[in-house]
């Protein structure tokens, strides 16, 4: 509504802003554009003419990558682990931020600031003893065995977003609910759950991209074609198939476009949702 | 009495699942990381305590002071790449400089959504001899055998990485700033307008200093999140050539995976783990001083 009142400001100014934010849209769109059309040209047009539209497009290089890079394996791979674990992250961060915010007990203070600590850490440095543990227990190459880390690093930051919405609950709405009878799981199903619809948007659209992107437990903790996900699937073009730069570009458009698309739906949700990822920090 | 029970058992029964799987995954292991920096390894195998040994030849190693410079190079275009310029483009839309503020938004943000190894195969592909920036060069240089040679170089290898990166976050950070600059008053930027103060003023003597405590925090985030950089580096150039863009988790990943001394990559990620929050703590010191001086 007030996207098109702009501030009255010196002209120079103007001019320079709008140059400014023309230079970062293209610099953001012209590599994507560039790599969506190359992606229809054969390997001898890249070559000869690297900048030039299609002449004659081929969808040879889908094909060919599809076939090759096990996409379709990698995809509901990708599928699954971001799913379950995204949906299995928010559940659990919900349950223990209703725990850690609204029963009053002592030791909620320890175990936030224990999760909080979690934000500090990043998967390279756990990646080590998490292999070892993992070769060991038996879980190593299995899809649990993505999904548990997938959750665990999630849970962090979800546990933030989470408490400091649900804070925001009224304790009035639980007394009343307790003196109806109900107990504390229903109070979690029935109300806390129902209530934290806005930040569990918000934390499973944060998770989901991030599990998403997510590449070194994958390639890490998983070995063999039929366990990758996408971005691993994706990065094994770089190494013995990286001659044929036409398959290259047909793999990188596969693993952009399905989120370029789920953003050009979702952008509005996405941006409220980094924003608000700041806010708590 | 009763009651007092049933609430504590609820409580534990909500949060024990996470707890559970959380320090099982993430504490456990920087634990276990701990006891095993201090072996030596020789065939897959563990062969003795060695104390600190590991340490000691980390710290000799030029191959990882020439990782943890690297890294350094990383945080400082994190820290005076991405932020000063996320502060200014969020500014721009935040002051409604131009039309179109949401579209400019939506598409500055849209590197958000790629994987960084989609971003790293696609910045090799554009950096390569039939890329768009050697044709861009050809082209300005007016020379039609231009191409990029600065990655063999070993003082400016990380060059290109430096760009992808400020090019893939920077974003992030003008997200971060609009959204909380959006939460100023309205009352005191028009206030400051009525009083005739310039968009320099507004800037400087109320924005900045209402973001400062953000601006803060996402630096110590970007400082910490530099020390871990791999996914980027690691497909783009695998920290070559030679180890001229290696970074320690790259370091780390060698030492553990492919040769196989888990000893001594327990350590180097255990160097990496006390480094963050190091400098987290330096911060927040530094930031606290800071405070004083101007309350």
């Amino acid at each position: 509504m007030m996207d098109d009142n702009i501030n009255e400001i010196p002209r120079g100014w103007q001019i320079f802003a709008q140059m400014f934010l023309i230079l970062f849209t293209l610099l953001t769109l012209l590599p994507l554009v560039w790599m969506f059309y190359s992606s229809f040209k054969l390997q001898g047009d890249i070559m000869l003419h690297p900048m030039s539209l299609p002449k004659a497009p081929t969808v040879q290089n889908y094909i060919q990558a599809w076939k090759i890079g096990h996409m379709a394996q990698s995809f509901i791979n990708s599928i699954v682990y971001s799913g379950i674990a995204t949906s299995l992250t928010v559940f659990l961060a919900v349950a223990s931020s209703f725990a850690l915010t609204k029963f009053g007990f002592k030791s909620s203070k320890i175990y936030f600031s224990i999760f909080t600590l979690g934000l500090l850490i990043t998967v390279n440095s756990v990646i080590a003893p998490l292999f070892f543990m993992e070769t060991r227990i038996g879980l190593y190459n299995t899809r649990i065995g993505v999904i548990l880390p997938y959750i665990a690093f999630g849970l962090p930051m979800a546990i933030l977003l989470a408490c400091s919405f649900i804070k925001g609950i009224p304790d009035s709405l639980i007394e009343a609910a307790i003196i109806d009878g109900a107990n504390y799981l229903q109070i979690f199903w029935r109300i806390i759950l129902v209530l934290s619809t806005p930040v569990v948007a918000t934390i499973a659209i944060l998770t989901f991209l991030r599990n998403w992107n997510e590449f070194v437990l994958v390639f890490i903790l998983t070995s063999g074609e039929h366990m990758r996900s996408l971005p691993v699937s994706i990065n094994s073009f770089a190494g013995r198939l990286n001659q044929d730069y036409g398959m290259q570009f047909a793999a990188l458009t596969i693993g952009t476009l399905p989120m370029i698309l789920f953003y050009i739906g979702a952008h509005n949700m996405i941006i409220k949702g980094f924003g608000e990822g700041a806010l708590k920090e | 009495m009763v009651e007092r029970s049933y609430k504590r058992f609820s409580y534990y029964l909500l949060l024990l699942p996470a707890l559970v799987l959380y320090l099982s995954i993430i504490l456990f292991p920087i634990g276990m990381s701990a006891v095993l920096s201090l072996t030596k390894w020789k065939n897959f195998q563990m062969a003795g305590f060695i104390g600190l040994g590991n340490y000691i030849k980390i710290f000799a190693d030029p191959g990882f002071l020439r990782a943890l410079w690297n890294n350094a190079q990383i945080m400082l275009i994190s820290v005076l790449g991405q932020i000063p310029l996320g502060v200014v483009l969020a500014y721009v839309l935040f002051r409604k400089f131009v039309r179109g503020v949401k579209f400019y938004e939506m598409m500055i943000f849209l590197p958000i959504t790629i994987s960084s190894v989609v971003v790293a195969l696609l910045w090799n592909r554009i950096f390569s001899p039939v890329g768009v920036y050697t044709y861009f060069m050809k082209f300005m240089t007016g020379n039609p055998d231009y191409i990029l040679k600065i990655s063999e170089n070993p003082h400016f290898a990380m060059v290109p990485i430096l760009f992808v990166l400020l090019w893939m976050h920077t974003s992030l950070y003008m997200v971060m700033f609009l959204a909380n600059m959006q939460r100023i008053p309205k009352s005191s930027l028009e206030a400051a307008k009525l009083d005739g103060a310039g968009e320099s003023v507004i800037l400087w003597n109320i924005v900045l200093p209402a973001l400062s405590n953000v601006i803060f925090t996402s630096s110590i985030f970007a400082i910490s999140g530099s020390l871990k950089s791999f996914d980027l580096v690691f497909a783009m150039t695998g920290g070559g050539p030679v180890d001229y863009t290696n970074v320690m988790s790259i370091y780390l990943y060698k030492h553990t995976f492919t040769y196989n001394n888990y000893g001594y990559g327990s350590a180097v990620s255990l160097i990496i783990v006390f480094l963050s929050i190091g400098l987290i703590a330096l911060g927040r010191g530094l930031y606290g001083r800071f405070q004083k001086k101007f309350d």
